[in-house]
């Protein structure tokens, strides 16, 4: 009876499908472009082109060199505009949180970023090559200005490793000033405080205290960073058009391409890839982890 | 002796007084809470102190050294902050060691410091726990242990007990008086909490606007305060619009009714206003004890409070609260009983309206 009497006092029972209801779009989405394809690269790595089982796709990632030279390109790549996309984009929020500059500077840069962080693939590339290609706009004017001639006289190609480097960098920082505000907006007033009153100057209070605390929030957003940079193709091909062999690149060739065509050896390219970004997101969401922890 | 001395001390930020004109000397070994509302100045006086704000004017001594302009790191005085501001990378232990390392103590020394301190705070078992993993009032015991391992001429506390549920605060603030008169050490202490303020301190300064309003013993505080401000924030207090009726007899009236007190009134003229301040303790049913006021009253509500029963009369057209103590054999009259009430002579305290 008393059972009864509750039931009539809540509110009507909701039926298990209906719960359900909300998410199933999105798992309809998720398996439709996420599972079914993972599943169809993973089948495909162990298939060669006669539709037969076979290891040769994944022996072949670590005996053809141009496999490992594309994924260590791929990883140099990654590191190099993870690290300074991490730093400079760490002193930008650092800057306009903690570093006291006009708040109306921080919605500023926190919009662009946001804007910026999104801004890649074909359209990046291209407005790289139109400020910084051989005719570009500000390749241009440095000449016209200071009388330099950037590809003639200095060692800088926009179709180079720094030069592809540099265009990442351009959505990499303001994804780092993305994830840092937030970090670095955590870090409590009190903790200065208590540090200065223990005796510490301001650069032990960061030493010691700051940097340790920030330290896995800026290694985890560098992860990001690498992972961010690891999986980008269109950009890479859009502005080099094939001649830096990345791994995406590489792949693209094998999946897609009339000459190097062998989608089994491509698929298992593109599962070294998953593993190497699997690896990457654990690391992050480790990280994270213990950041939120002190953070909180 | 004087060990912390503030002269002339006020604090502008812009247009804005925080803290106007504040003058106190705090002996060695002496335990002083700044009372007040909050935006009273209590905590920028005490920031202050800490080196965190510089004095727009006046000067703050310590042993008699001028500490007014220099830097929080060169003042050696230990603050217990609200938020406990626990390094969340270090454990207990290293908390505790930071401020020993810094000043680059030998390891061997900063142990046994470390060690003592654990044991001062009930923490030994605690030592290589992380903050996350310590509770509010271990957490605060820890910030109390890392400010104390310095060997702070001061020590600051920054209301460090709001954070924390009643019954840990209660016993944490037994903890702290008690540590802080086992190292003798001088405290001042920032708080909203007038009980708090009242069973800690040997001296309270309570504050408003920017200003002191009185400071004195928490017995001074509560039984005698000076003005209005102190007698409504420290207790609850009844007080009601009176006037002069005989200054030589120190007699005074409300709404007719007289009242006599024990203060002084000479150097008052019949028919001044003044305002009449009464504690709800301090007064007694006629039928339970005769005293001096014997005044007509009506009982308007009844409210138990736990150890005590508040009962709300009405004296004229004032309105009073008594405070009796509560048993279960208490015989208490009923809403719109008509009744009489007395109080001492001594009750009746006499303020400026």
């Amino acid at each position: 009876m008393a059972q009864t009497a509750l039931k009539l006092k809540g509110s009507p029972p909701v039926s298990d499908w209906k719960k359900w209801l909300g998410v199933t779009p999105f798992f309809l989405f998720a398996i439709l472009f996420l599972v079914l394809p993972s599943l169809r690269l993973v089948m495909g790595s162990f298939t060669n082109s006669e539709g037969q089982f076979t290891f040769a796709n994944l022996l072949q990632l670590f005996q053809e060199q141009f496999i490992l030279d594309a994924y260590w390109l791929s990883i140099r790549i990654s590191a190099a505009t993870a690290i300074g996309g991490g730093i400079f984009g760490f002193l930008l929020a650092y800057s306009v949180t903690v570093g006291g500059l006009p708040k109306p500077l921080r919605s500023a840069l926190i919009t662009f970023s946001g804007v910026a962080s999104n801004f890649a693939g074909v359209p990046l590339a291209f407005s790289f090559i139109a400020t910084l290609g051989r005719t570009g706009f500000v390749t241009a004017l440095i000449k016209n200005v200071f009388g330099i001639n950037l590809y003639q006289q200095t060692e800088f190609d926009l179709y180079s490793f720094w030069g592809l480097s540099l265009t990442y960098m351009y959505f990499q920082f303001p994804l780092m000033v993305l994830i840092m505000a937030p970090a670095l907006d955590g870090l409590k007033r009190e903790w200065r405080e208590a540090a200065e009153n223990l005796g510490a100057s301001t650069t032990q209070y960061w030493l010691r205290v700051a940097l340790p605390v920030l330290l896995p929030s800026i290694l985890g957003s560098m992860i990001l960073l690498f992972g961010n940079a690891f999986g980008a193709y269109a950009t890479a091909y859009a502005l080099t058009g094939g001649r830096l062999g990345i791994i995406t690149i590489q792949i693209g060739a094998q999946i897609r391409g009339d000459v190097l065509h062998n989608p089994g050896l491509g698929y298992a390219m593109a599962m070294g890839m998953v593993i190497i970004m699997a690896i990457s997101l654990i690391g992050y969401s480790w990280l994270q982890k213990r950041s939120e922890r002190w953070l909180r | 002796m004087t060990h912390l001395s503030l002269k002339n001390v006020s604090k502008h930020f812009g247009d804005f007084t925080a803290v106007n004109d504040f003058n106190l000397d705090v002996n060695k070994g002496e335990f002083v809470s700044f009372l007040g509302p909050s935006g009273c100045g209590k905590t920028t006086t005490l920031r202050m102190i800490a080196g965190f704000e510089i004095p727009s004017t006046g000067q703050i001594t310590i042993n008699g050294a001028d500490i007014t302009n220099k830097a929080p790191s060169q003042r050696n005085v230990g603050m217990v902050f609200q938020s406990y501001a626990l390094f969340p990378n270090m454990t207990v232990a290293q908390n505790i060691g930071f401020g020993l390392r810094i000043r680059k103590e030998k390891e061997a020394d900063v142990v046994d410091r470390v060690k003592e301190m654990l044991a001062i705070i009930n923490l030994e078992k605690k030592a290589d726990s992380y903050p996350y993993q310590l509770s509010g009032g271990q957490m605060q015991r820890v910030a109390l242990g890392r400010a104390l391992a310095i060997r702070p001429e001061v020590l600051l506390l920054d209301e460090p007990l709001s954070a924390l549920d009643a019954k840990i605060r209660i016993a944490l603030r037994a903890e702290i008086r008690g540590i802080q008169q086992k190292l003798g050490i001088t405290a001042i202490y920032v708080t909203h909490d007038q009980e708090e303020a009242l069973s800690l301190s040997d001296r309270i300064v309570v504050m408003r606007e920017g200003e002191m309003d009185q400071v004195g013993t928490p017995f001074q505080i509560y039984n005698f305060p000076t003005t209005v401000f102190v007698a409504n924030f420290v207790g609850t207090l009844n007080n009601a619009s009176a006037e002069v009726v005989d200054p030589a007899k120190s007699i005074i009236a409300i709404d007719g009714i007289q009242f006599e007190s024990a203060v002084d009134l000479k150097e008052r003229k019949k028919g001044d206003k003044v305002r009449v301040a009464i504690r709800p303790e301090r007064f007694n049913f006629v039928s339970q004890e005769k005293k001096a006021n014997i005044v007509d009253c009506r009982i308007e509500n009844i409210t138990f409070l736990g150890s005590i029963v508040r009962i709300q009369v009405m004296i004229g057209n004032s309105k009073f609260y008594m405070d009796t103590f509560n048993n279960p054999f208490l015989e208490l009259p009923k809403i719109g009983d008509k009744d009489q009430v007395t109080c001492s002579r001594e009750a009746v305290l006499v303020l400026d309206e």
